[in-house]
């Protein structure tokens, strides 16, 4: 659990997992379009949420595909957020979605 | 069918400290799936081409498909289709692998699960708030004999999905 959350311990990491969000399955290549960070930084930054299991990747004929894996923030979920608690966090959430969309 | 025209959308791991062969038995056997799967019974005929059913908690027939890959305890790939009317015909079959490795003393399970066309975020949070619940708790089963009861709420986004399109949903 210590490898999470350094891997989670960073900006351009959480970009990374941000970018997998918006469109899972991407190659190093599509990662990389757009960044402002080297090809090297990119896949340093891979291999660390790899190790952490924050991304996972499989090979699709030549190329290799990496996705979000929320499987271990599930399970820091499933230690720390009761069940009961889980609806009223969804509810603030909610609100402050709400609340802020009025702003905009 | 050509299981190459399938992409994956969603791509779930997990580490378990277990063996592969107790990994495959916990995927295919209803006695396990029932503990970690919400009561839902995995039923499958152990070769390739047999068939691979899921039966829901109240026994009715939940989900139906067949074997397309078989090779235990390390890969397992199937038609993964939910019995709702019209479901298979608008969004396709679902294909589900399971790829399981050793990995030092814990094993490597990877989840992959295919379409063969694009899909929506809508139509893909149904599985995407399923597995991680169903891994965990595979996990903790292998790992601790008990499978923590996860309350698994209605896939409200996804049903709307199906409904906007046409399918009917129970």
């Amino acid at each position: 659990m210590d490898e999470v959350f350094k891997a989670l311990a960073d900006g351009s990491r959480r970009s990374l997992l941000d970018r997998l969000h918006a469109r899972n399955g991407q190659t190093l290549n599509e990662l990389c379009e757009g960044l402002a960070m080297t090809r090297q930084a990119v896949t340093k930054h891979l291999v660390i949420l790899e190790e952490a299991n924050l991304v996972t990747t499989i090979r699709q004929g030549r190329e290799k595909l990496h996705y979000l894996n929320p499987v271990p923030i599930h399970q820091i979920g499933e230690r720390w957020i009761r069940k009961f608690e889980r609806g009223k966090l969804a509810a603030l959430s909610e609100l402050k979605r709400q609340l802020e969309k009025r702003d905009e | 069918m050509n299981l190459d025209q399938f992409k994956p959308l969603t791509v779930y791991t997990i580490y378990i400290a277990s063996t592969p062969e107790k990994v495959w038995e916990a995927l295919t056997s209803a006695e396990f799936s029932r503990k970690y799967f919400s009561g839902f019974a995995v039923e499958m005929e152990p070769k390739l081409g047999g068939s691979f059913v899921v039966h829901a908690p109240d026994g009715s027939e939940h989900i139906r498909g067949e074997v397309f890959e078989y090779d235990p305890p390390r890969r397992l790939t199937v038609s993964w289709n939910v019995n709702w009317p019209d479901l298979v015909e608008k969004l396709g079959t679902t294909i589900v692998t399971y790829e399981i490795e050793q990995a030092g003393e814990a094993v490597r399970l990877t989840l992959s699960q295919r379409h063969d066309r694009e899909l929506s975020d809508d139509i893909l949070s149904g599985g995407r708030t399923g597995w991680p619940a169903i891994l965990s708790g595979l996990k903790s089963l292998l790992e601790t004999g008990k499978a923590p009861h996860i309350e698994m709420s209605p896939p409200v986004r996804l049903l709307e999905a199906l409904k906007a399109m046409g399918i009917k949903v129970p």
